[in-house]
């Protein structure tokens, strides 16, 4: 039983009935329906109540506009909040609830606050919620749950999302009459177009229009037309996708729902996609949205725009109402009275502000018998919780003249049109202004920033026949702007009929002044009235942008789609300027909401961000260590045996490399081959070192400053011919650094010939270190001689290991003897094997990073970015023996200002607690005493702290004003706790300082 | 050198936690071949000299591609990287010299050879959708009016930098991606193609 559907007509599928349900009740509707079209033919009237004073409210327009009907859709994971009704599909088993009114939305306790109108009037919120200032947050949820926005889904989110990027000479933002032209026309010539639109099919105002064209029904040249699109290879058409954003450089997004309209159920199906597009051109057909009327309790339900209540009747077979009034300002709202009463519903009759009435619609409606009265005006509506009845008086077409006497008029639904609004909002988006038209009362998109132009109504043709002209003409000058040749179509023939113009009628005067009558509104969704603008300004309120956010005018989810004109006209009235000079706010994107899961798309869980992983990962995960991210790599953090945890195994791996053999995947550390009969001279400007003197097969620990004079990277260089160096660099800054090598050669020095090739992918590295790291090669059949004497520290070697050929690096990150193999990624985890195999007798020891942190660190070696940050030089790190006295290098210069030669610049210390047991913690402040009165000078802080096993206390690494000055003296280093452990500044090499143990 | 065999290419663990599950009956959307083994060569030398060129054909037996964003395809595919930057890329155990003979026949010029053959790895996607997939991650236009076979890009596939060709006739791309990022770009692959049917093998 659906008592307000019609017998016939509408594009409805009256043989597929859908069940659905809202607020927990059952209905049924058609396949075809909208959400909004089922509950009017259910004769729901109520489907909200209003943000702040719980009015109870009907639908209003059937699209993007629609301010009311703004509900939660679905349950669980996949609920949708602050959907609008008019534009989702109806589906079997829909369900949907609104979000505002407790009880429910019939009897809203909260429906007080109306009583209390004045109260709540612009700025309440602020006004009221302003002290104490700590409780905003308490208050704003108590405000958010009594205006009812919508609930985010709590659970995560099941549903696949992507994005898509696509380019086009021509992309058509919307697929009424005449973006369909545009893109017809476009396509013709050749042209890679991409047609868009929101609403479930294409055609626009077509779909519900009465129309005729060429001789046939609109829907049927409708359906002609999207026949000759669908088969141009040429051409994409994607229907329910809103174009929501237009950004610079014509790049746009589409936000396409794929699965939305069918339900549930649905796994592996994309179900909202982003295209972003590149065009070269576009075209923007977004049409117009009417505006309402402005009068006293506008907001009952049953009062509709004039336009949706056509679509209702033409579209859906849906009649809002059994008797209705017309109030209009302007030519079109005739046709819906003619609508309505070809459906068979009584048309009380057409309330008109102007004196001469209608031009051809007028003619129209007279032949049908229907009552004009002309030189009037709807001043206030009765009836709380449905439209009962309009009063009605005579105007004079003076915005101030007093109403005398009224006529009262029977009816259950008003369709008001207070004329028409261009969506100029992806205009606006795109950088243009919009321009005031005093001929057509409204924005129209001015000159274009971007290549774009508007077509059709929405740059203010409002006759089919303009819209398919204007179409025509834009689509073809499109094509041939992105290089294409003219083409013109024969434009279908339509009957254009005379009309009036609109007459400006912003707000209809009541009996009272505008702060005492009833409400009169200008935005539904935030309960913006004439008086809270007329408020604003007496509070000293001028700029659009101000008032807007001090009455809410043009917030929430429709962006003052509806209310905005009326809001301006409302606000020049006030401050007595024309509409144009009190201007327009902004719109942004999104054009209407878009999920967070179309602007994620897949860039979530797994696939957020890369993971790398070495040649080796595998193993390490069948050994169960857990993995510390560096960069992007994937590091072995540790490598547990049974149950033990990080610091039983850490103390494990130490002793164990230190005392017999350990192995670490170093694969990780950046690599690049430096080649060319400049690569000295080139080395020499970016690493302190003297490079020319390095020996062919020798290597040197190499830093590179910033110009800044500040440690930037550092890392092992290695000679392996004359013209052919080697260098590493930290795990996190290889891009970087090849990056910044690359700038110094391509754009300061192009005259050198030098190239650099990242070989980091290329090489897996497998350190490994200990006293027996030796025999370990041996074992693994080395095919050279590994002793001191022909391969001694710092030097490289070629060699075949167990039948592999690998590149040697005799070099120690843990001071201990160690060797560095080089492999080719793809033989890695097979040398990485039969290095263990050899190493067996040897108890040969996996460490991962923290291990080889500690061993570092017990050697004073630092890591950049851990005991650095961008402001520590090489002095401070006690590193002036590096710099080269003889030739510049970068950042040489910065070292020699004032600043970088204070005494007192923090200098790298070791520090040991005086109880030695005390672990410190990392990033804990250093201070002289404890007992000092606050501001505490702060000393340093604590870059690097770990227990050592080798040595049996904790250790640690500093950075601290004056620190190597400061050798055995005491500070206090502020734990968390708030207590100070006392801690002794010393050396920062705790172990084998004579740095015997990596000659071995 | 040991066994081929005992060379991996890195992907191994994603092949085998797949392996059940593509087990689609219908043709899929996306074809994805993983291409193993195969010696990959960054050359960097001067264009403009007549000696490296000729050097360099002599050994491969192939013009290098001089055009930005081209690549020729003979004994091996020749991508150019950039004004005076190569990769080279052709079957492993036909060219086991390869490196060395390259380096060889450019001595004593301003040229470079550097093996990265363990460094990456190429992929061949085709099917009907392969350019579908490909504009999920990847920004650049693969339409066949502007992508033509025969080009060739360095660009960003998801959230990994790639090498993208378009081979012969036109229906199959070669995608070169870093070693370290293969495991998560197969995943990426794997998730944007599940929509048309995807299917993993190796070549």
């Amino acid at each position: 039983m659906q008592p307000n559907r019609l017998k016939q007509g509408g594009r409805i599928d009256r043989s597929r009935p859908l069940d659905f349900f809202f607020n927990g009740r059952q209905y049924r509707g058609y396949a075809g329906d909208t959400l909004a079209s089922a509950l009017l033919a259910n004769d729901v009237s109520i489907v909200g109540r209003s943000f702040k004073l719980h009015r109870p409210r009907g639908i209003v327009g059937c699209g993007a506009e629609e301010p009311n009907a703004i509900l939660q859709i679905g349950s669980g994971a996949t609920t949708l909040p602050n959907q609008r009704a008019t534009q989702v599909e109806l589906y079997d088993g829909l369900e949907a609830r609104t979000n505002k009114g407790w009880p429910n939305v019939n009897y809203d306790i909260a429906a007080v606050n109306d009583s209390l109108g004045r109260l709540f009037s612009a700025g309440f919120y602020y006004k009221t919620f302003m002290y104490p200032r700590m409780l905003w947050e308490s208050y704003e949820k108590l405000i958010r749950r009594s205006a009812g926005m919508g609930r985010s889904p709590r659970l995560p989110d099941p549903d696949h999302y992507d994005h898509r990027n696509a380019y086009c000479d021509v992309l058509v933002a919307g697929a009424g009459p005449s973006g369909l032209m545009a893109a017809l026309t476009a396509a013709h010539s050749g042209a890679r177009v991409l047609i868009a639109d929101e609403q479930s099919e294409f055609g626009g105002q077509l779909l519900s229009s009465a129309e005729s064209i060429d001789g046939k029904s609109a829907q049927s040249w409708l359906q002609d037309t999207l026949y000759q699109l669908s088969q141009f290879e040429n051409v994409i058409m994607l229907p329910r996708s809103t174009v929501f954003g237009y950004f610079d450089h014509n790049f746009l997004a589409i936000a396409q729902r794929c699965t939305d309209h069918l339900g549930g159920n649905l796994t592996g199906q994309i179900r909202e996609r982003q295209w972003r597009v590149r065009a070269k051109q576009v075209v923007l057909a977004q049409g117009a949205i009417e505006r309402p009327l402005v009068f006293c309790n506008n907001d009952r339900p049953g009062v509709m725009l004039a336009s949706a209540v056509s679509s209702y009747v033409n579209r859906y077979a849906v009649c809002p109402g059994k008797r209705t009034v017309v109030f209009t300002n302007n030519d079109s709202a005739y046709q819906t009275a003619i609508d309505l009463h070809q459906a068979g519903s009584e048309v009380v009759a057409i309330v008109d502000s102007r004196i001469d009435g209608a031009g051809g619609l007028g003619e129209a409606v007279r032949n049908l018998g229907i009552a004009v009265f002309q030189n009037h005006v709807v001043t206030d509506v009765s009836g709380r919780r449905r439209v009962s009845g309009v009063l009605v008086a005579k105007w004079d077409g003076d915005r101030c003249a007093q109403i005398n006497h009224t006529i009262s008029m029977d009816c259950d639904l008003l369709a008001i049109s207070g004329g028409w609004s261009p969506a100029v909002h992806l205009h606006s988006q795109s950088g243009g202004k919009n321009v005031w038209n005093e001929d057509l009362q409204c924005f129209v998109a001015g000159e274009s920033v971007q290549n774009c132009i508007s077509t059709g109504a929405g740059n203010g043709y409002w006759s089919l026949r303009s819209c398919l002209q204007s179409g025509h003409d834009n689509g073809r000058d499109a094509a041939v702007l992105s290089g294409f040749e003219t083409v013109d179509l024969s434009l279908p023939s339509v009957d254009d009929l005379h009309s009036n113009a609109l007459q400006p009628l912003w707000r209809v005067p009541a009996s009272k002044d505008p702060d005492r009558c009833p409400k009169q509104f200008l935005d539904y969704q935030n309960d913006t009235s004439v008086a809270d603008v007329r408020l604003a300004v007496r509070e000293g309120y001028q700029n659009v942008e101000h008032v807007k956010r001090y009455t809410a005018l043009g917030f929430g989810t429709d962006q003052g789609k509806l209310g905005n004109i009326n809001g301006m006209a409302a606000l020049a009235e006030c401050l007595d300027r024309p509409i144009p000079e009190v201007g327009t706010t902004t719109f942004r994107p999104a054009y209407t909401p878009v999920t967070f899961g179309v602007c994620a798309g897949d860039h979530v869980g797994d696939l957020y961000d890369p993971e790398r992983k070495t040649a080796m990962h595998e193993w390490h995960l069948s050994k169960d260590a857990p993995f510390e991210n560096v960069g992007q790599w994937l590091r072995p953090w540790y490598f547990p045996r049974g149950d033990e945890a990080l610091e039983a195994a850490v103390a494990r791996e130490c002793l164990a490399t230190r005392r017999s053999a350990g192995i670490m995947d170093a694969s990780t550390l950046g690599k690049i081959i430096v080649q060319g009969p400049d690569s000295v001279t080139f080395l020499e400007r970016i690493y302190t070192h003297d490079v020319a003197n390095m020996k062919i097969g020798r290597c040197a620990y190499g830093i590179m400053l910033g110009e800044d004079g500040m440690m930037k990277d550092d890392g092992v260089m290695a000679r392996l011919d004359e013209n052919q160096f080697y260098l590493t660099t930290t795990t996190g800054g290889a891009a970087q650094v090849l990056a910044w090598l690359e700038i110094w050669l391509q754009t300061e020095w192009p005259e050198l010939d030098v190239h650099l090739t990242s070989v980091t992918d290329h090489f897996s590295t497998i350190a490994v270190a200990g006293p027996n790291s030796r025999r370990v090669l041996q074992n693994a059949g080395c095919s050279i001689d590994l002793e001191r004497q022909s391969f001694p520290f710092m030097s490289v070697q070629m060699a075949e290991l167990a039948g592999v050929t690998v590149q040697i690096f005799r070099v120690s990150f843990s001071g201990e003897l160690a060797f560095e193999v080089n492999v080719d990624s793809g033989y890695a985890l097979y040398i990485w094997k039969k290095l263990m195999e050899a190493g067996k007798e040897y108890d040969i020891t996996p460490y991962g990073t923290e291990t080889m942190h500690v061993l570092r660190a017990e050697k004073g070696f630092v890591i950049l970015g851990q005991d650095t940050d961008g402001s520590v030089s090489p002095h401070d790190l006690g590193m002036h023996w590096m710099m080269s006295k003889t030739r510049d290098h970068l950042g040489k210069r910065s070292l020699s200002r004032p600043d970088g030669k204070r005494g007192d610049r923090k200098q790298l210390v070791g520090l040991l607690s005086t109880d030695n047991t005390t672990v410190l913690t990392e990033g804990a402040q250093l201070i002289e005493n404890p007992d000092a009165p606050p501001p505490v000078p702060l000393l340093g802080h604590v870059t690097s702290s770990y227990a050592s096993a080798c040595l049996g206390h904790p250790i640690a690494l500093a950075l601290v004003a004056g620190g190597r000055k400061r050798k055995g003296e005491t500070l206090f280093a502020a734990a968390s706790d708030g207590s100070m452990v006392p801690v002794k500044i010393v050396s920062p090499v705790f172990y084998d300082p004579k740095g015997e143990r990596q000659h071995a | 050198m040991p066994d081929p065999i005992l060379h991996s290419h890195g992907l191994e663990p994603f092949l085998s936690s797949i392996s059940s599950a593509t087990d689609c009956a219908e043709q899929p959307g996306i074809r994805i071949g993983i291409e193993p083994g195969l010696c990959h060569i960054n050359l960097r030398g001067d264009p403009g000299s007549v000696e490296f060129i000729d050097a360099v054909n002599s050994v491969l037996q192939q013009d290098l591609p001089l055009a930005a964003n081209t690549m020729t395809t003979g004994n091996n595919r020749i991508y150019w990287l950039g004004p005076n930057e190569w990769l080279i890329i052709s079957s492993l155990e036909k060219d086991k010299d390869r490196v060395t003979n390259l380096r060889e026949s450019v001595r004593g010029q301003h040229a470079c050879v550097t093996d990265l053959s363990g460094g990456q790895l190429a992929l061949r996607i085709n099917g009907p959708h392969a350019r579908d997939v490909l504009a999920k991650g990847c920004t650049l236009d693969f339409h066949p009016s502007v992508f033509h076979s025969g080009h060739c890009a360095q660009s960003g596939l998801a959230k990994t930098g790639v090498l993208i060709g378009l081979l012969d006739d036109g229906s199959e791309f070669e995608i070169v991606v870093r070693r370290s990022f293969v495991d998560y770009l197969a995943h990426w692959l794997q998730h944007a193609a599940e929509e048309f049917g995807v299917e993993f093998s190796v070549i």
